[in-house]
């Protein structure tokens, strides 16, 4: 950058020039993120006819979507507080682990498990845990315990046990950081002080947890509730969740009003920006007490 | 009597020797500094007496009862960390209550002795404040009230003030010393920085490698160090290597030196002399005063302290350390000068070679 | 003392197990001849893999799917690792802004994403909404965060700002503090996003089946197919998904290794 050239230019013009090199960069987001985000909710508020309206938001409240919705919240809220619950206990316990290299191992596996999730993940489950699965034949046979017709992998027991698959990494991931921020000098002066064990859980590590806890339950209901190809491989269209139901509206398997899907979108986003905004929130928490 | 006392306490971790055979009898009141570089032993000493670690061998006895194997939260100890260790969700108020509501007290009692703490340490007014909206300085005065707070029967400091930057060190180090003279608070203060230990200390524990190298007074350790250990990690001293003669005088290479009651060691044996720097005299000619030491050399390095001015000084290819004062000073010295260094045998200090 | 380590044990037991049965019993069942009167199965053979490998579909799904992985890294690489460089060193006042919409595509289901797309680029003709070029540029959204997080992690382990003094007040140029300086110390960053992105993109169904559907097929799209009529031949398609998605995952760990925190913050949604 020729420094003299922008020298004799007002400041104006030269803070302007400085933000150029973003100008791709925020155009992507603007093309790929906003403008489709907007048109959504602006379809969302026509009518076929083009008026205003909110025709679309009543046709997404009917029984079987107003049930997708509970569905997919009721699914998302065990799915994230069984993540949040087991998932920190897992990560509590691996970050105790003597072993350097198992530490390393057990993040690396939660690492990629994190990923994971989609079509390879249903099928795995479906193989493992299916009417004729691996683990369902063993079970049955070795032991006598008999899965199938109570437990079903394509139901939504069986949509929580493969979304756990990947929000128990997840949340390891997550509350890693807020573990390692547990200062082994707060249980010393706690017992130092006369405290037990469990008061100082109870009065200093669950408190200066609870906002990464929230945080992690957060994203992981968000997690859960965009996801879709899991719950897809799995159950096909059996199953109402909100994203098979917009997919299906999408691939016109419905017939109903198009605008019906774009009301339901807008629901989610909103839902789902509450959840993010939330976890934004409680990360400033979590930040509060590092000054 | 003693009130605190470690007997023959020994501790490993992974195999490496931490703590060796350690006894020390501490005085009911008295403020016990244990110093030493960085893995002597000296923090795993004192968290032994807390309870956060349990020795392989020995017993730590407190007002005669053996505490070696209590639980740390039941043996009213009260401790102070390095990086001061006040819980981040709770008000200054709560973190100096904790201590006090674990022990169930009366909600009055807990409000007027958390009041009295404060008062305390003069931080009266940040009781509803957070940790992290204190100074370092602050924080540790908090944490020093939050030990105090119920009464501990003993007081551990580990390294409260590393963390802090020079002029609050001395400021709060100040305030410990008070603080603990007025509770009359049996004390052990751990710290790697000499003239912390020698400035708030009743008795010194000089530690090396897992074992205690000498107690003593301040001024004992200063001025009558017992091993070379001590003798170079307390200030800064010459040392000669040589042999003690029937004589009395150590011949030193080249050197003899003279030295007052050579102690105990026998004579033909391998000694060391010791000559702290500020008792050299530096001349610019040669002294004629009989029964002095004096060595000849040439300035080497000329070094600025402030109060003083450290001199090193080529004597034979081997380097003597001398300090200057102000005074001194203007009678100018420039590198490479030849000057002639004196000492009196009195200030020489004899040990065998070898540490006992 | 006792009691705790043998809670943690079994905690560390029950996840382990339920992390690595369900990839064992996908890969044995590809590779067992008949294995449903038996606890263990009858016997071992390659023949799914040779007959699933044998279809055109199956080169052609897996090229697919290469292609676009390979496309979305390379683009996510070019539009943001410039832009974070830029914010980090010369306008940090754009941060927010920047990480906003980095941080969107978190709260953007990729069904949503898709509707959102069709709704606002089909007024363009289905050549432009449903082409693989589309799919690129929404691939990328959903992997935004990713690749940002790990390169922007980079600059701060590398205070490039300092070195970028450094690198002038030693005389080096402009180009020269950026070959030589820069991009060495922020790599890692980059391959790590990169490796992010290629596995996330990989095994991306959603988007690939609303926006391009059998157009331009892709390798979760060809598993999801098969998953309904062959089992076998879809256990052998699972393994290689996991496969690729464990080597993006080892080389993200080695990338990282290099600059430890680089990989903090990077796990996302799905």
């Amino acid at each position: 950058m020729s420094t003299r050239s922008t020298e004799r230019r007002a400041p104006g013009a030269r803070r302007l020039l400085l933000w150029l090199p973003l100008l791709p960069f925020f155009l992507f987001g603007i093309l790929m993120e906003i403008i489709p985000i907007l048109s959504v909710l602006l379809s969302s508020l026509r009518d076929s006819q083009g008026g205003l309206s909110l025709a679309n938001y009543a046709r997404a409240m009917t029984k079987i979507n107003r049930e997708s919705f509970m569905n997919s919240v009721r699914l998302s809220a065990i799915t994230a507080a069984l993540g949040v619950g087991i998932g920190s206990l897992a990560g509590y316990a691996i970050m105790q682990s003597r072993s350097l290299f198992f530490r390393k191992v057990a993040t690396a596996l939660a690492d990629v498990a994190t990923n994971f999730g989609g079509a390879p993940l249903a099928f795995a489950f479906i193989v493992t845990l299916g009417s004729t699965g691996i683990v369902t034949q063993l079970l049955k046979k070795a032991f006598g315990i008999a899965l199938y017709p109570s437990f079903r992998v394509y139901s939504v027991s069986g949509l929580v046990l493969a979304y756990l698959y990947f929000q128990l990494p997840l949340m390891i991931l997550l509350i890693q950081p807020s573990l390692r921020g547990l200062k082994e000098e707060w249980r010393e002066a706690a017992l130092n002080l006369g405290a037990t064990e469990a008061r100082y859980w109870a009065k200093v590590a669950l408190p200066v947890l609870a906002p990464s806890l929230a945080g992690g339950f957060l994203l992981l209901f968000a997690n859960s509730y965009g996801a879709y190809a899991t719950a897809w491989t799995l159950t096909g269209p059996d199953i109402n969740l909100v994203t098979i139901r917009i997919a299906a509206l999408i691939r016109g398997e419905v017939q109903l009003e198009p605008g019906t899907a774009d009301a339901m979108a807008v629901i989610s986003l909103a839902i789902m920006s509450l959840c993010v905004l939330g976890s934004m929130l409680t990360n400033r928490l979590t930040q509060r007490w590092k000054s | 009597m003693s009130y605190l006392s470690l007997h023959g306490v020994e501790k490993r971790f992974a195999g490496v020797q931490a703590v060796k055979d350690l006894s020390l009898e501490i005085e009911k009141g008295a403020l016990v500094s244990f110093l030493g570089p960085s893995g002597c032993g000296k923090t795993s000493t004192l968290r032994m007496i807390a309870g956060f670690e349990e020795p392989d061998r020995g017993a730590i006895l407190l007002g005669g009862e053996d505490i070696t194997k209590l639980p740390a939260n039941r043996r009213d100890i009260g401790m102070v960390f390095q990086s001061y260790a006040l819980f981040p969700n709770m008000t200054v108020r709560s973190n100096i209550a904790f201590g006090l509501e674990t022990r169930r007290l009366a909600a009055g009692e807990v409000r007027a002795r958390v009041d009295a703490a404060l008062e305390m340490v003069r931080l009266g007014d940040t009781a509803n404040r957070y940790p992290h909206q204190l100074s370092g300085g602050q924080q540790q005065r908090i944490a020093l009230a939050r030990a105090l707070a119920f009464r501990p029967r003993v007081l551990l400091l580990d390294e409260p003030l590393s963390a802090l930057d020079a002029e609050v060190r001395v400021a709060l180090r100040g305030e410990i010393r008070r603080i603990q003279s007025e509770l009359a608070i049996t004390t052990v203060y751990v710290t790697h920085d000499q003239e912390e230990a020698l400035s708030i200390s009743d008795l010194v524990a000089v530690m090396n490698k897992g074992s205690i190298e000498q107690v003593g007074t301040p001024e004992e350790i200063y001025h009558r160090p017992k091993t070379r250990f001590v003798a170079g990690f307390i200030g800064t001293a010459n040392q000669f290597v040589g042999e003690l003669s029937a004589s009395g005088r150590i011949a030193c290479d080249q050197l003899s030196i003279c030295a007052t009651a050579p102690s105990t060691s026998a004579a033909g044996g391998p000694v060391v002399v010791l000559v702290r720097p500020e008792n050299i005299a530096i001349r610019m000619e040669r002294p004629s005063e009989a029964g002095l030491n004096i060595l000849e050399g040439d300035i080497e390095t000329i070094t600025f302290h402030g109060a003083v001015t450290r001199l090193g000084v080529n004597v034979g290819g081997r380097k003597v350390t001398a300090d200057m004062t102000a005074d001194q000073k203007n009678r100018g010295c420039a590198l490479n000068q030849r000057v002639w260094l004196s000492f009196s045998p009195e200030a020489c200090q004899v040990m065998p070679q070898e540490d006992p | 003392m006792r009691t705790r380590s043998a809670w943690r044990g079994a905690i560390i037991a029950i996840f382990l197990i339920y992390m690595l049965v369900p990839l064992l019993a996908t890969l044995l069942f590809s590779f067992a001849t008949r294995w449903d009167r038996t606890i263990l199965p009858e016997g071992l053979s390659i023949q799914w893999w040779k007959a699933v490998m044998a279809k055109r579909a199956f080169g052609m799904t897996l090229r697919n799917s290469l292609a676009l992985s390979l496309a979305t890294m390379l683009a996510s690489i070019i539009l943001v690792a410039p832009t974070a460089y830029w914010t980090h060193l010369r306008l940090p006042k754009a941060r927010p802004y920047v990480e906003l919409f980095t941080i969107l595509p978190f709260g953007i289901p990729g069904v949503v994403l898709a509707l959102a797309l069709i709704r606002c680029y089909a007024r363009f003709g289905a050549a432009v909404v449903y082409s693989p070029a589309m799919l690129v540029a929404a691939c990328m959204v959903i992997s935004l965060p990713f690749m940002y997080r790990p390169v922007l992690n980079a600059l701060n382990a590398a205070d490039v700002k300092v070195l970028t003094e450094a690198a002038q007040s030693l005389g080096a140029g402009w180009f020269r503090t950026m070959t030589r300086v820069i991009v060495p110390n922020i790599m890692s960053g980059i391959a790590s996003g990169a490796l992010l992105v290629f596995s996330t993109v990989f095994v991306e169904f959603t988007l690939a089946n609303l926006l391009v559907g059998a157009r331009f097929k892709t390798f979760p799209m060809y598993l999801v197919e098969f998953t309904r009529f062959d089992g076998r031949q879809a256990s052998a398609l699972a393994v290689i998904s996991f496969v690729f998605a464990w080597l993006a995952s080892i080389g993200v760990l080695l990338a990282a290794g290099r600059s430890e925190g680089a990989r903090e913050g990077a796990a996302g949604a799905k």
